[in-house]
């Protein structure tokens, strides 16, 4: 029988070539052949191996998401619109000097901080940057390191490599920080049975971001150009509430830039995306906003709690008074599952046209009932 | 002493490029020049040796033309001079050599031209037999050992009489094969050197070198090359052997006529045919062949490569009789032998029994099939970098650079060890596909870098050795940032001609006879010309690959790196290992690892193999030479490298 493409060679084919690669680095630091360069997955050399992890978990190779529902999931939390929810709270980090330097409420590195003193998790991967100012996933042992990492960059970083790269010896779990294709990913790593591979079991905690978009560094460094800007002078980048604006803060003035010029640098692969909460997250974190009129509850953060480890998280959070949680209206809950319907629409939407066909749905398949519900609509 | 001073009427042994060698300290020669070059190099090295004793300049030039260049003062001066050079360097040194031609010489100057039919050591197998039809100058052949010696000898004397350069061609089976010589005496005394230059423009002997009034000295010259085929005539050098009137005349020439007697000794046709062996090939002493091809039915012209010497047996039968015009003549013209690499007694033999129609008896059958037996046991060896060769590194450097851009940039290729990168893509890592002479790697980037505005922007980057870039870099260095050619060129400086034998060139402080000479800086003359300039380590690929990617990134203007690191085999590092490479085999997860042999299915050092029975990686401790490299790329760090520059202690 003929050899089949390589693990390799089909990543490339199906994922590279598609304009579809994240950029997670799910597919990176498990062997010497893929890297990540200038936000760019390479492949250095040619892999000839049938079968590779770079290829299974990878989040835009096909994924099974009923089996990963089940597995991580219990079936009765599961919607069609945000995934998984055992509870739906508004939650900010109790801690003001906290919440002054985080994104929003701080609710992430609170969670984080306490997940790791409490012995939850020994140690945590979160986003950061290297030397050369680009993003690279950074290992981060101590709870008082977390808050220089607790700003959003609208970025990926390959950070499910550097998941990858930890020591197969490390004894404790991690927790780690995820955008939803970065979740997908470490869901698969979670939940893969590979014979003789068992790192899965040391992920402790996976905290998802909420992400309508990420952008491509490359192209948002041209257009950061255009007003005279560049990556090293920007504190703070945020959408706020109701306006369609990227707001800037800098030591100098901030500068806004209209979304329709940043649209134009969003990451393609994003726009075949259909997950805008990280539904396969333990719990799940976005800013606080539901609905154009109402106004944003602004230093707030709304979070999904999803699976069991998620719940014991916030219960514990919430005892120990480092979060304040207060339970979400019901508006803001409808108005989140509707945005997420719409993401699952427009991307459905995407992948049809770029494939032609509603049954090729790249890594999504029809038969799955979520994908089945928007797909039409 | 010397085996190249021995006393005269002393046999000895000769390499055949030793054998030219002593020709020439025969003949009384004051100054040798050359650029190495397989097969050439031994002549000069061999003159270098007895350098002091028999009182000659002899010199590493820095490329062909300045070498025929510096042998032609020393003749303009009355000495003997001699420029030695491979069948290419000729190519380089033609300019001059067709000013040179024209304006005459006074001592005798001898042209070597060390071919090399099949190219085995060369990325071409051209032809310089072609100049001395073209330029009208002789051109001598030896065909063994003796000769080899004593046609230098005469080619000196010759250059004398006609008052013009003298073409000696060797071939690799000639310049590499060794063989019994008879010596001659050495001359008691050298020369001393006077130029005259205040005679009548036409005095040869006095007046002004130049070549003008171009067409008086033109006939000039021509009249004395007759005064050469008066020669050729009678020469002893050119023998036949052989019946009166054979059926078949072979006319040869050179290690071809060695094949054309094993042939003829294989068929067992001695009696039927006659080879006439000539020494000097161009221009044909007519009244020799004509005697010669009167007597035969027909004629085999047999010679590596082209069909120099049958065009020439032609033309000249064009002119004879209508008897010997109609004599079927059999070569490379009519497809009888081929007219591409290598001759050998088999093929020869094969021609021989077509026209005669005389069949080689065969081998036994059971002979042929051991031989398929045995031949299927030889190894498959690619060519490759040896173990510990600076040039992997360097190319692993590159490809992971190119690869990092993701432009798909590709390099230009030159000429020296590194060609091989060309060659097989397993050394290279698929980066190098152009390869053409020295220094056409820059010129050709330069030129790539032009070609953005029409739709090819890729990276271009552009390699080559140390020595390269004193021969015929630097015009076309100087091109690409007087044009504002975007690239990135690497000088894989080894510290050392190592190709041809780490012979010194002008960035070394030592010259060919061993004195402390000013080295020429190629930083500095990067520098002055305008580019950035960096210099890494090729071992440090950290380092190396970040300067790479950066320069990839860098659009607008000519960048260098050079990288330095001395070849494995240079006299100061061969046998020394810096570090103790081993790989541990704990840590070496074999086929379980992801790396899914990166050390040995991609990297490929020869001193670095793969278990098949562990199935793991293993270090060949007899070809490892400890560069440490390997150490660097396993993913595992299974691969580990102990310094032994440190006493441990």
């Amino acid at each position: 029988m003929a050899k089949g493409l390589s693990a390799q060679a089909k990543l490339k084919k199906q994922v590279l070539e598609q304009s579809l690669c994240t950029g997670c680095g799910a597919c990176v630091g498990l062997c010497p052949y893929q890297v990540i360069h200038a936000d760019r997955t390479v492949q250095l050399f040619s892999c000839d191996l049938q079968e590779g992890k770079c290829y299974t978990f990878c989040p835009r190779t096909s994924v099974d998401f009923d089996r990963i529902r089940r597995i991580l999931y219990d079936s009765k939390d599961i919607t069609a619109q945000i995934g998984a929810v055992k509870g739906f709270y508004l939650a900010r980090a109790a801690d003001p000097h906290l919440r002054a330097k985080a994104q929003h409420g701080g609710t992430v590195t609170a969670l984080l901080q306490l997940a790791m003193e409490e012995g939850l998790i020994s140690a945590a991967i979160v986003s950061g940057q290297n030397e050369e100012g680009e993003p690279e996933g950074r290992v981060i042992d101590k709870s008082s390191e977390l808050i220089r990492y607790a700003k959003s960059r609208f970025t990926v970083s390959p950070t499910v490599a550097a998941f990858h790269q930890m020591p197969d010896g490390f004894g404790g779990k991690l927790g780690v920080v995820a955008t939803p294709c970065q979740a997908t990913a470490f869901a698969k790593i979670r939940t893969s049975d590979i014979e003789g591979y068992a790192k899965g079991q040391s992920l402790g905690l996976v905290i998802g971001l909420f992400c309508g978009w990420t952008l491509s560094p490359e192209k948002f460094k041209h257009l950061l150009g255009q007003y005279d800007l560049t990556y090293e002078k920007i504190i703070e980048m945020d959408i706020p509430a109701g306006r369609s604006v990227l707001s800037l803060k800098t030591a100098g003035s901030d500068v806004e830039i209209p979304l329709s010029e940043v649209d134009a640098c969003v990451r393609t692969a994003c726009r075949y995306c259909v997950d805008s909460t990280a539904e396969l997250a333990d719990l799940s974190v976005g800013a606080a906003r539901y609905g154009g009129e109402c106004c944003e509850m602004a230093g707030w953060n709304q979070v999904i709690v999803r699976s069991e480890t998620g719940a014991k998280l916030m219960n514990l959070a919430g005892a120990k008074g480092v979060v304040e949680i207060l339970e979400a209206p019901a508006q803001a809950f409808d108005a989140l599952k509707a945005a997420a319907a719409e993401k699952k629409k427009k991307g459905l939407k995407a992948i049809t046209i770029k494939t032609g066909s509603a049954k090729k749905l790249l890594y999504l398949s029809s038969d799955d009932p979520v994908v089945k519900a928007y797909l039409k609509g | 002493m010397s085996k190249l001073l021995v006393p005269a009427s002393s046999k000895v042994l000769f390499l055949g490029n030793e054998a030219i060698a002593r020709g020439a300290l025969e003949a009384g020669v004051s100054v040798a020049a050359a650029y190495p070059g397989t097969p050439s190099s031994e002549v000069i090295e061999s003159l270098a040796s007895v350098a002091r004793e028999r009182n000659v300049y002899v010199e590493w030039s820095v490329n062909e033309k300045v070498a025929l260049e510096v042998a032609a003062a020393a003749s303009f001066a009355g000495l003997r001079s001699i420029a030695v050079m491979k069948q290419n360097g000729v190519n380089v040194a033609s300019d001059f050599l067709l000013h040179l031609t024209a304006s005459g010489t006074r001592g005798g100057l001898v042209l070597v031209s060390c071919e090399d039919p099949g190219a085995l050591s060369s990325v071409n197998e051209g032809e310089s037999r072609y100049f001395a039809r073209m330029l009208e100058i002789p051109l001598l052949e030896p065909a063994d050992f003796q000769e080899a010696k004593d046609l230098t000898k005469w080619a000196f004397e010759l250059s004398e009489v006609i008052g013009n350069v003298v073409m000696l061609r060797s071939v690799t089976r000639m310049s590499h094969a060794s063989g019994n010589v008879l010596c001659g005496k050495l001359p008691a005394r050298s020369r001393r050197a006077a130029f005259r230059y205040d005679g009548p423009i036409m005095d040869s002997q006095a007046g002004p070198m130049i070549s003008t009034p171009v067409v008086a000295k033109h006939l000039l010259h021509q009249d004395k090359l007759q005064d050469a085929v008066a020669l050729f005539e009678k020469s002893p050098f050119n023998r036949y052997t052989g019946p009166a009137r054979p059926d078949l005349l072979i006319v040869t020439a050179s290690a071809c006529s060695l094949y054309a007697h094993e042939a003829v000794e294989m068929l067992a046709v001695e009696k039927r045919v006659g080879i006439l062996k000539l020494a000097t090939t161009w221009p044909l002493p007519p009244k020799l062949l004509t005697r010669h091809l009167q007597a035969a039915k027909k004629i085999l012209i047999v010679e590596e490569v082209l069909p120099f010497l049958e065009e020439s047996v032609k033309i000249l039968a064009a002119g004879l009789s209508a008897d010997i015009r109609k004599k079927p003549h059999f070569g490379k013209l009519d497809g009888t032998l081929p007219q591409a690499g290598e001759l050998n007694p088999d093929l020869v033999a094969a021609a021989i029994g077509k026209i005669l129609k005389v069949k080689l008896q065969k081998l036994p059958a059971s002979y042929a099939a051991e031989a398929a037996k045995a031949s299927a046991l030889v190894p498959v060896r690619e060519q490759t970098f040896c173990a510990g060769c600076p040039h992997r590194a360097s190319f692993w450097n590159i490809h992971n650079a190119i690869a990092l851009d993701g432009r798909d940039g590709f390099v230009c290729g030159d000429i020296g060890c590194y060609s091989m990168a060309a060659l097989s893509p397993a050394t290279g890592y698929s980066t190098m596909p152009t390869l053409h002479s020295m220094g056409s790697g820059t010129g050709l980037a330069s030129g790539f870098a032009k070609l953005a505005p029409f739709g090819l922007d890729k990276p271009i980057l552009t390699v080559c050795g140390d020595s390269t870039f004193y021969h015929a870099v630097i015009p076309a260095l100087i091109n690409a940032q007087h044009n504002r050619a975007d690239i990135t060129f690497i000088v894989l400086d080894n510290a050392g001609t190592a190709m041809t034998g780490f012979q010194p060139h002008p960035g070394l402080p030592v010259s060919a006879v061993k004195e402390t000479v000013p080295a020429v800086d190629i930083e500095a003359i990067c520098r002055a010309i305008g580019a950035e300039v960096e210099v890494s380590d090729p071992f440090d690929l950290d380092r190396t690959s970040k300067i790479l990617t950066r320069f990839l990134s860098e659009k607008g203007r000519l960048k260098v790196l050079i990288l330095r690191q001395a070849c494995a085999l240079s006299p100061e590092k061969k046998g020394k290992k810096r570090f103790e490479v081993a790989v541990d085999e704990t840590l070496c997860v074999g086929e379980a690892c992801g790396c899914n042999r990166l050390c040995t299915r991609i990297f490929r050092c020869p001193g670095l193999t793969w278990d098949r029975t562990k199935k793991k990686a293993v270090i060949d401790e007899v070809i490892c030479a400890g560069c440490g490299v390997c150490a660097l790329i396993c993913p595992q760090k299974a691969i580990v490298k102990t310094d032994l520059s440190v006493s441990p202690s």
